[in-house]
């Protein structure tokens, strides 16, 4: 099997179209170290994280010398490996026997912890994050409207108010597809299509995000687990999903809480203060963290489910549309 | 034992490759932002490249030894005193119980020294790596700086103490740092998301050409240079989000060139591993030591186009640079 160079600056390194049911699949060159390998196109497409997280099951199991890790996403894995031991070429043509023989994904029922966590909207946390934002980087961001982030994302979406856009957050579980960004950051994506909700990013990104923060870019949510910088249109709190200290028993096995396959959930929605009490409890120990260990999730129904609720899921994508095409992106 | 009577600026335990395998949870590596001087420091005392040892950024360190041995310091020039003796960069010295080693400020180019001590600080590893990484507050001491009162254990020296001090690097293996305001050539490949699929050709073509600016708020999690208006091979970021630096998040490679908007930012050893942004362009493995000296708010940077081949050859050619047989005796 032979891929094909497509560009003269070598960016893409090899190249396959679709193949008996399988996405086509992109591999990039990332640098020395550093091989990016892209399914499908740039489109969100949930069921691409199941195929993702195979895939990447399979690297494991049989990694080559040389292959250092993997990093998968929602439509790509990045692997890290040692140009001194093994070459691009000869990772590509392990990566695409993987894929050759993934089993099909749609017949799976794969483990997915239900992990419930408390929210508290538009808290002093998130909006001290944005005052900070509106004071020293950019005062006539669109994407802030009375200090919040909420009002824009309901304007986007073509949302009623912010009232409408939290119950939209609540209303679906989370598929968390990945962890990155900075220690046990989740990357979850809607498993509800009626509610995805879609959002641009902060133009220029936030030099300042409190822990604990809750916020979405694209259809995806991010939780941040440590102060950091960020891109997200930030409009939550919850309590802590990193704990390098280990206070709680829920971190006793790891300073992450979250794993690729969870499911997230948001309830119950808290006050400021009931969510700062919380806080507090996680670091007592006292806290008990929500989390249904034996819960699975099959594939297979949620595809039928997906078809059940595509005509609703179309006609709030057709809204969005027309409305984010109104609002003005940062 | 190491006694610190002053912590300084900012000083750090690391070690080199830091903390590896570990992208996918959302840990960046950590380890030095020097790399080059941090392994050569190692070799002049007889300790393997890689083994814990300080990254001292701006100056102030101040540390008193309890028990003999073999010293280096490599880096930046910041007027180091063995009991108020001036001593040499790139050079290993004996130290007794009793000797203090004091730093002053930066005399001139560069921004980061490293202290090497024979049989490297003895603090416990954090999942695999003595490595300090600062923003998830893991590893080296406490996950966090050094400050006046800490005592860092050291290991048993693999050599003879009197036997690794001694030696020197020749000048001819001790890179010249650009001053304040000088540009520093740094090379990269082209990255994944560059042109035509994200950036027009002439993206790539100024990229390459413009001297860019180290902006003042740079640090060991990313380098941000200046804006730019770019014209873009997209209109939007589709399913990633409005803007056309928008994509579906996926893996960062450590070192990428990470276009948020319109501001590229360098993503350091401690950077974020995952997000939605473009990279245009990833740093070569063998070139990140550069970053280490350069002084945010006067650093100017040309990134020099490599191939992925050429900077593999890098890499070859910077492990055979940093091997004991290169040292002469002084």
């Amino acid at each position: 099997m032979t891929g094909h160079a497509t560009q003269p600056s070598g960016v893409i390194l090899a190249s396959y179209p679709e193949r008996n049911g399988r996405p086509s699949v992109v591999y990039r060159n990332a640098g020395d170290s550093f091989l990016l390998v892209e399914f499908g196109e740039m489109v969100f497409d949930l069921t691409m994280s199941f195929r993702v997280l195979g895939l990447d099951d399979a690297i494991k199991r049989s990694r080559p010398a040389g292959l250092i890790e993997t990093i998968p996403a929602l439509r790509s894995v990045l692997i890290n490996y040692d140009c001194r031991q093994i070459s691009a070429r000869d990772l590509i043509d392990f990566v695409e026997e993987q894929y050759e023989h993934l089993p099909p994904f749609e017949n799976l029922v794969v483990p997915s912890r239900i992990v419930e966590l408390p929210i508290a909207f538009d808290d002093k946390w998130t909006r001290e994050a944005i005052a900070r934002y509106v004071q020293y980087q950019r005062a006539d961001a669109p994407n802030i409207i009375d200090g919040t982030n909420s009002k824009y994302a309901a304007m986007y979406n073509g949302l009623r108010d912010e009232e409408e856009f939290f119950s939209y957050i609540m209303a679906t579980d989370w598929w968390n597809a990945a962890l990155g960004f900075f220690p046990g950051l989740p990357f979850a994506y809607p498993l509800d299509p009626r509610y995805a909700v879609v959002l641009p990013k902060y133009n220029p990104t936030r030099h300042w995000t409190p822990a604990g923060t809750v916020g979405i870019a694209g259809p995806c949510l991010a939780i941040y687990p440590v102060e950091s910088a960020g891109g997200y249109q930030i409009f939550g709190h919850t309590v802590p999903i990193y704990d390098p200290q280990q206070r709680n028993p829920a971190f006793r096995e790891s300073p992450v809480l979250l794993r690729p396959g969870d499911r997230l959930r948001f309830r119950p929605r808290v006050t400021d203060d009931e969510l700062e009490a919380m806080i507090q409890a996680v670091y007592d120990g006292t806290y008990q963290y929500r989390i249904d260990e034996t819960a699975t999730f099959d594939v297979g129904a949620y595809l039928r489910f997906l078809k059940e609720v595509e005509p609703e899921a179309e006609a709030f994508r057709r809204r969005q549309a027309e409305a984010a095409a109104r609002v003005p992106v940062p | 034992m190491l006694e610190v009577r002053n912590g300084g600026f900012e000083t750090t335990v690391q070690d080199y490759p830091g903390r590896i395998g570990m992208l996918s949870l959302g840990f960046a590596p950590a380890g030095p932002m020097d790399d080059y001087a941090f392994r050569f420091a190692n070799v002049l005392v007889g300790n393997p490249p890689g083994a814990a040892g300080l990254e001292i950024t701006a100056g102030g360190l101040v540390v008193a030894f309890h028990d003999e041995r073999a010293i280096a310091v490599c880096g930046a020039d910041m007027g180091a005193r063995l009991n108020g003796q001036p001593i040499e960069l790139w050079r290993s010295y004996l130290v007794r119980a009793g000797d203090v080693l004091e730093f002053d400020y930066l005399q001139g180019a560069g921004f980061r020294t490293y202290l090497a001590v024979s049989g490297g600080i003895d603090v416990p590893p954090v999942l695999g790596s003595r490595a300090t990484y600062l923003p998830g507050a893991i590893g080296g001491l406490e996950g966090r700086k050094l400050q006046q009162g800490d005592r860092l254990p050291l290991g048993e020296p693999m050599t003879d103490p009197a036997q690794a001090a001694g030696r020197r690097v020749p000048a001819s293996l001790v890179p010249t740092y650009p001053g304040y305001n000088e540009v520093w050539e740094v090379e990269a490949t082209r990255g994944p998301q560059a042109d035509p699929d994200y950036m027009t050709p002439d993206d790539m073509a100024f990229f390459f050409s413009h001297h860019w600016k180290l902006d003042a708020a740079s640090n060991r999690t990313g380098y941000r240079l200046d804006i730019h208006k770019w014209q873009w091979a997209r209109t939007s970021g589709g399913a990633g989000g409005g803007h056309p630096s928008n994509i579906l998040d996926n893996g960062y490679p450590v070192g990428a060139v990470n276009v948020c908007g319109d501001q590229p930012i360098i993503l350091c050893i401690d950077g974020p591993t995952l997000g939605g942004f473009i990279c245009n362009a990833v740093v070569a493995k063998a070139a990140m030591w550069k970053l280490g000296q350069m002084v945010p708010g006067w650093s100017y940077i040309r990134f020099k186009e490599v191939t992925l081949e050429e900077a593999i050859a890098l890499v070859k050619k910077q492990d055979e640079t940093i091997h004991e047989s290169n040292l002469e005796r002084s």
